[in-house]
């Protein structure tokens, strides 16, 4: 019984660890969604990009880990720029879906951009964070948990709390809920909206850095990363498209969900149902609170 | 630079075109003196709101775009600003229909509007009291989310954001639509103060016509985008042809529907 309830356990706790690397890919989401009332597509292919960057600057150019980190956060920030002149300013006049389409376009771009520069061949990222099971944790609380797991948690943690701090207590903070709430109103007042998209995107970027860190030294550096990305959507769904609270809780109910799911009735289903289980859960989510957990209700006067 | 002569804004013959085909002003020359406020009134699509996003450049954001004519604030002529150096230069527009940010708190609301001013927190608090001060019932309900207030608060946060950026000129549109005539005075109130006291210029577009003509120094009518009549505010409130056409009011005595309804009763007694 007590093992049975000690296995339990670990699948939980390796389950909503693992679903905090989903809420990293997931906040970079959020953050644009908040600033352009838009999914973007690319967020995947910025994911794949700048680890890309990240390993190609310390494999091929052998620059050290810090500094290769600085320059691919740098590299993002650059993305930003760019994409803020080259696509979000000539359709500042254009539909949300507009704009979804060429989020779309972008993906393919930086996609192609990345193996362009750095090759196509899958490359292995040492964080020098092992992912096996921390000794210690596992001796005293006969929990196997990995150290990626962990670290992945503690990033996200920090990530949150310093976003959080960001948007509630800061200039540039309050300009961005600003533009969320009406892009119109923010720039009647003075708001300037290519200084609030800039920073969004190169935030989004940085973030996208963090996750695809994360997912690579677990899953290798390669493509498949973009498609990684596209689970962040039930999480989105589950925990609201503009919440940064709700990219997190969403992230970590996907995460123990589908993990314990698998483990208890996947063999029913002759397994591997962690792929689709959480898109079943993000259909109930849509017919019956669409908003989702934590996303702003859409407030109207009547 | 600012100049020595006494308009603050001086539109001369401008016409307007969205997506380069629909003309929305044909013609259109008004000024705003110094320090005065000034009414811009007409029906549903006479091109008020136009006008007024012509002169914030917040036109370029739908498509609408100046062909012709020129436009002059503080003695320099407008066309490549965008609509936050506009609000730099000390300009703002209060956009029709309040628009507020409605998950922000009423605070959050009026601080935003500092946004363009660099302030220390200090500075920020002091403006606040100031800006307290003219709309009391905010400051009751300053930690309120803006959606929840009522549509007469809602038009005062506006109003006290547009007031944090520190303006020399307000543009405000129909700030009235769709309130109560108590909460009418109480902003009417509100705006003549803050043209007095803060020698904030202000152009005004109202469907509102009494009401906004007893509350401005002069006036202008325009209809489908032409400037029909103009003249001082007293001059239009005697008008015939504004009290016919505007005010409800024929040269026989008021007419509404209710002297209309009685006409036919007594009409109908006599028979």
């Amino acid at each position: 019984m007590v093992d049975e309830l000690l296995f339990f356990m670990e699948v939980l706790v390796g389950g909503l660890l693992a679903g905090t690397m989903y809420s990293l890919v997931a906040l970079g989401f959020v953050l644009i969604f908040k600033a352009s009332a838009t999914f973007n597509f690319s967020q995947g292919a910025m994911v794949f990009f700048s680890v890309l960057a990240f390993c190609g600057f310390m494999q091929d150019f052998n620059i050290p880990f810090v500094l290769a980190f600085i320059l691919a956060a740098l590299l993002m920030v650059v993305v930003g720029l760019c994409t803020e002149r080259l696509v979000l300013r000539p359709l500042m006049n254009a539909s949300e879906d507009t704009v979804l389409m060429a989020t779309i376009g972008l993906g393919y771009v930086l996609e192609g951009l990345a193996q362009a520069a750095w090759g196509v061949e899958v490359r292995r990222l040492d964080l020098g964070i092992g992912d096996f099971p921390v000794p210690w944790i596992a001796d005293n609380l006969k929990l196997f948990i990995s150290a990626l797991d962990i670290t992945a948690g503690l990033v996200a943690a920090i990530m949150i709390i310093g976003l959080f701090l960001l948007f509630k207590y800061t200039k540039i903070g309050l300009g961005l809920r600003a533009v969320a709430d009406d892009a119109g109103a923010a720039s009647s007042i003075g708001i300037p909206l290519k200084h609030i998209m800039l920073l969004v995107w190169s935030a989004a970027g940085v973030v996208a850095l963090v996750a695809g860190c994360m997912w690579g030294a677990r899953a290798g550096v390669q493509f498949a990363l973009v498609d990684l990305a596209l689970k962040a959507l039930p999480v989105l769904i589950i925990g609201g498209f503009s919440s940064i609270p709700g990219a997190i809780i969403g992230g970590l109910i996907i995460g123990a969900v589908e993990k314990v799911l698998e483990v208890y009735i996947g063999p029913f289903f002759g397994g591997a149902i962690e792929g689709w289980a959480p898109y079943v859960l993000a259909i109930f989510f849509l017919l019956y609170r669409p908003e989702g957990l934590f996303g702003e209700k859409i407030i109207r006067r009547v | 630079m600012s100049n020595n002569s006494a308009n603050i804004l001086d539109i001369k013959n401008i016409e307007v075109r969205y997506d380069n085909v629909i003309l929305a002003l044909h013609d259109v020359s008004l000024k705003v003196p110094k320090g005065k406020v000034v009414a811009l009134l007409g029906a549903n699509g006479a091109g008020k709101s136009t006008t007024l996003k012509a002169v914030s450049t917040m036109l370029a954001s739908e498509r609408g775009k100046v062909t012709n004519g020129s436009i002059e604030y503080d003695g320099n002529a407008i066309d490549k600003q965008t609509p936050s150096q506009m609000v730099g230069l000390g300009m703002v527009q209060v956009l029709e229909g309040r628009r507020c940010f409605g998950h922000l708190t009423v605070e959050e609301n009026i601080i935003s509007g500092a946004y363009s001013r660099k302030l220390s927190k200090g500075d920020i608090n002091q403006e606040l009291e100031k800006i307290y001060t003219y709309f009391i019932r905010l400051k009751e309900r300053r930690k309120s989310q803006a959606a929840f207030t009522s549509g007469g608060e809602q038009q005062m946060i506006a109003v006290a954001r547009a007031m944090m950026a520190k303006p020399k000129m307000l543009l405000l549109d129909e700030p009235t639509m769709g309130l109560a005539p108590q909460l009418v005075a109480e902003i009417f109130n509100i705006v003549k103060e803050l043209n007095t006291k803060e020698g904030v210029s202000i152009l005004l577009a109202e469907q509102n016509t009494n009401v906004a003509l007893k509350n401005s120094d002069y006036g202008y009518i325009i209809e489908t985008g032409r400037v029909m009549l103009d003249g001082t505010a007293e001059s239009l409130l005697n008008d015939d042809k504004v009290k016919e056409l505007y005010l409800g009011i024929s040269k026989k005595g008021r007419k509404n529907f209710r002297d209309v309804l009685k006409e036919e009763s007594l009409k109908k007694k006599s028979n």
